[in-house]
């Protein structure tokens, strides 16, 4: 006998258990279906787990670096029981994801665990250890997702070749850790390997490291604490193969189109991720998409079947599970009859590297493509804010660019301390269509990091008070003090 | 065989609805492309709505006396006549507008439904809780216009619009809400007809004018003998070429030279902007009672025509408006009013200026009066004159001198021959 249901969601994700909370808020009956964990990839295998690695090696790296500038004499080496870090770590996700659970067992969600296949537009089948069972729903919400791009040569079996998934399960330190890949993803976790004592080499095929998913100058200055913290960086370097020598790998790639090998005990890769479009039998049932597999929608995110809504990963970048969530409560509030539509201006990213990146709104480049020629740019240093000298993390600066004639801000790009924490005034002035003086006349707390925002708003209108201006011109002309 | 909605169509100029005054086709009729189907009465004009293709007329789905907002459906055509030729081309061109808001991941395509209205596009300037509230008012936000600062969509402009007022049109600022007063008179003995078409875009705009400018106005009256000759002489040579010359042409002339002497006087303040706009033409309307109420022609570039163009348009103008064939555009962009309602009679009144203009001037009844010249009391044509005033942007002082320098003109036609360009 099939369970029906008003709204079935597939995928606990970040996009998927939202969605299913919300529309259980409604008043609608709602199950949602998971195949491997609640929180999906996001709460077990992505984000959650990496900060609270990274957060650790942090940890780790300040005592060592920075403790006996503050007086700490620390005897001999910090030592690392990566296994206990391991559990910490594994505590965290499990604290994370047994709250979802709870979450939706509170708002009365039906929780099904197995493995979905649409058989037809309206009914799905549920594969698990307990057997097949049958859900028919009037809407589906299709949440599965991505997972990791692979490259020829290499194959993601978390054993020779690692994802994000099986570096994040590490429990021992390699020593030498090769990372195919210098985005986001390769380069957060070969940070705090780095940090935890791996000796670290990033491939990338690129000329620089986060091409085009940050402000180059940010771009610039974690580049420069990397190559301090001892990771080396190979640009237009083209991974081609590995083979295995004894317990290493020899992995060979392509530079100059000249061959060479880099010796490593273990091999990250991490060039990317792809929707998860071609399970489900989404294609079988007709469902549209584009060539780069993501499911097609509209702005209220229904597919070209119209029972059938997407949201997050599976239906077009960017991939952050900030904007998964925000559409999951949209569709939800779209199925229960509310006149709704993706409207955001802007999904703000932030990217743990050491220092922080993160932004909202528009590069200076996308400015000008959407017609605002005339741009103020301001930029105002970690370096002349009171807190950052305090906690001894000056590197960095938060950067504002506004329309010059308007002073309407357009984009907000920062990197630094705990950046990913600040770039949300910033959103939230960029949604609110402020003005530089709406940031500049707003009164932030002393002493904080987020005087910055304040500060890098008036330097943009000429008169930060803790960096020495020239009277200010038209575009660039910002903040001449260093970042 | 398909059929084809023919829609009320953008008539441009701010345009936001019009009254069906009378269906020029019934059902069952064959239409010709391009065949006027409807008369509809905007604001201030009625304009005939033509059909864009060929058939045979199925449905009136409007009726006389409504109220219709533009791309509202009007009719419903088969189309038969002419199967071959109209049909794919013309029925994409009522498809409702394209979807496609700015940051949407995959595009919608063929077979994804549209999501009406559209999102704000990324360069609306509202906050999300605004957005929202569009939304579930099923207002397409990006036809909004925005009265806050830098184009600021607010929560006010959301609200308005919503009362279909077209309130906040282009600069407008917003105001405190009039309250809609209900009047409850005895019953019986009245009569209720409703507020709409030309009568109510009066009360609009005179209501909405009162609440932006700060009137004054001043008075005096002029020697007008000599100009009583001179128009004589004009109106008799006038009848040789067929037109009829009146006093309204020379007190034209009159008042640009005067303005050109008081830029003031041919200016605006663009409130939006915060700025006073000084205008280098001379577009002057008049006002002119037509059956259907006050309607304001407009002579445009009245500096560079004679007495003789003016007199003629004057007519042309006034004749089209009394038979409401007047269009939109000729009773557009007039930089000041001429008023000569006092004609019929009253010595003088303070009428309400035309925003945004800053000024309006009155004209009253040529009256022969006893003037005492010293010795004796001398018959002499006088004419009124007033000059209502914006008094944000002119002193009453500026006022005075410029009325005096207006009849000072009106009293010399033959120095006023002389500025004429």
């Amino acid at each position: 006998m099939a369970q029906n249901f008003d709204v079935c969601v597939i995928g606990a994700g970040p996009g998927g258990y939202v969605a299913a909370i919300r529309a259980a808020q409604e008043g609608l009956a709602t199950c949602v279906i998971e195949r491997e964990y609640l929180g999906g990839v996001c709460l077990n295998v992505g984000c959650i787990p990496s900060k609270a690695m990274i957060s650790a090696s942090h940890f780790k790296h300040r005592v060592e670096h920075d403790a006996s500038e503050m007086g700490f004499e620390i005897k001999g080496d910090v030592k690392l029981n990566m296994k206990k870090l391991v559990a910490w770590k594994q505590s965290v996700c499990d604290k994370m994801s047994g709250g979802v659970g709870q979450l939706l067992k509170g708002n009365k969600v039906t929780t099904i665990m197995g493995e979905a296949t649409f058989k037809d537009s309206k009914t799905l089948e549920i594969k698990s250890s307990g057997g097949t069972e049958t859900v028919t729903a009037k809407n589906f919400i299709v949440a599965t997702g991505s997972r990791p791009i692979e490259i020829p040569g290499f194959k993601i079996d978390e054993k020779d070749v690692m994802s994000s998934t099986g570096a994040l399960a590490l429990d021992e330190v390699p020593k030498k850790l090769v990372v195919i890949g210098g985005g986001y993803i390769g380069l957060e976790i070969g940070s705090y390997l780095s940090k935890l004592g791996s000796e670290v080499e990033v491939l990338e095929a690129g000329k620089g490291l986060l091409a085009g998913v940050a402000d180059p100058d940010c771009v610039q200055v974690v580049q420069r604490k990397l190559k301090k913290n001892g990771v080396k960086l190979n640009f237009e370097a083209f991974a081609k193969s590995f083979k295995k020598t004894g317990k290493s790998y020899e992995v060979t790639f392509e530079k100059a189109g000249k061959s060479e090998t880099v010796q490593a005990d273990k091999i990250l890769l991490t060039v990317g991720r792809k929707p998860n479009s071609d399970q489900l039998n989404l294609k079988g049932i007709g469902l549209q998409m584009d060539k780069q597999g993501f499911v097609q929608v509209n702005s209220q995110r229904r597919t070209s079947i119209p029972h059938i809504f997407a949201i997050g990963d599976i239906c077009g970048q960017p991939m952050l599970a900030h904007k998964a969530s925000h559409e999951g409560v949209l569709v939800a509030e779209v199925i229960a009859g509310q006149n709704r539509a993706y409207d955001a201006k802007t999904v703000p990213a932030v990217i743990f590297t050491d220092p922080e990146i993160a932004s909202a709104g528009w590069t200076e480049e996308e400015c000008k493509q959407q017609g605002h020629e005339d741009l103020l740019i301001s930029k105002f240093p970690f370096a002349a804010n009171g807190r950052a000298v305090s906690i001894m993390e000056t590197d960095g600066f938060v950067k504002i660019i506004a329309d010059a004639k308007t002073h309407i801000v357009l984009g907000v790009h920062m990197v630094g301390p705990e950046v990913s924490n600040l770039i949300s005034e910033a959103a939230l002035a960029i949604e609110m269509s402020a003005r530089l003086e709406d940031l500049a006349l707003t009164i932030h707390p002393h002493p904080t990091l987020g005087e910055t925002v304040m500060e890098a708003a008036e330097a943009a209108l000429g008169h930060a008070i803790h960096i020495i201006q020239k009277p200010i011109g038209k575009s660039g002309a910002g903040a001449s003090a260093k970042p | 065989m398909g059929t084809t909605e023919v829609k009320l169509p953008d008539i441009g100029e701010g345009v936001t609805e019009g009254e069906v005054v009378k269906w020029l086709v019934a059902v069952g009729d064959t239409v010709e492309e391009d065949q006027p189907v409807v008369e509809v009465m905007t604001d201030k004009a009625t304009v005939e709505v033509p059909t864009p293709v060929a058939g045979t007329v199925k449905e009136l789905k409007v009726s006389e006396g409504d109220i219709v907002p533009i791309e509202s459906t009007m009719l419903i055509l088969e189309e038969g006549a002419s199967p071959a030729k109209a049909p794919a081309e013309k029925s994409q061109a009522t498809e409702p507008k394209a979807e496609a808001p700015a940051a949407a991941p995959s595009a919608a395509s063929a077979g994804i439904q549209s999501v009406e209205p559209p999102p704000a596009d990324i360069h609306v300037l509202a906050t999300p809780s605004t957005r929202r509230l569009a939304r579930e008012m099923n207002m397409n936000l990006n036809e909004v216009k925005g009265t806050g600062l830098a184009g600021r969509v607010t929560r006010e402009d959301v609200l308005s619009y919503a009362k279909g007022a077209g309130a906040t049109s282009a600069g407008a600022p917003s105001f405190a809400e009039i309250p809609k007063l209900a009047f409850s008179g005895s019953a019986g003995g009245e009569e209720r007809v409703a507020l709409r078409g030309i009568r109510r875009k009066i009360a609009e705009t005179m209501q909405q004018t009162k609440q932006i400018v700060p009137h004054f106005t001043i008075m005096d009256e002029a020697d007008v003998s000599k100009l009583v000759e001179t128009r004589t002489q004009a109106k008799a040579q006038g009848e040789k070429y067929g037109v009829k010359v009146t006093y309204l042409p020379f007190i034209m002339k009159a008042l640009i030279a005067t303005m050109r002497e008081f830029p003031m006087f041919n200016a605006s303040i663009d409130d939006a902007a915060g700025e006073i706009v000084y205008k280098k033409y001379f577009h002057i309307g008049f006002a002119a009672d037509t059956p259907n109420g006050l309607l304001v022609p407009v002579v445009k570039n009245a500096d560079q025509k004679n007495i003789l163009q003016i007199s003629k348009e004057i007519v042309d103008l006034s004749t089209n408006a009394r038979d409401g064939k007047i269009s939109r555009d000729d009773m557009t962009g007039s930089n000041i009013t001429i008023t000569n309602i006092g004609s019929v009679g009253g010595t003088y009144a303070t009428p309400i200026i035309n925003h945004p203009e800053v000024a309006i001037i009155g004209v009253y009844k040529i009256e022969t009066k006893p003037v005492w010249n010293g010795s004796e009391f001398v018959p002499t044509p006088k004419m009124n004159f007033t000059a209502t005033c914006d008094h944000r942007l002119i002193d009453g002082a500026v006022a005075a001198n410029f009325l005096k320098a207006l009849i000072s003109r009106i009293e010399n036609p033959t120095a006023l021959m002389l500025e004429m360009v």
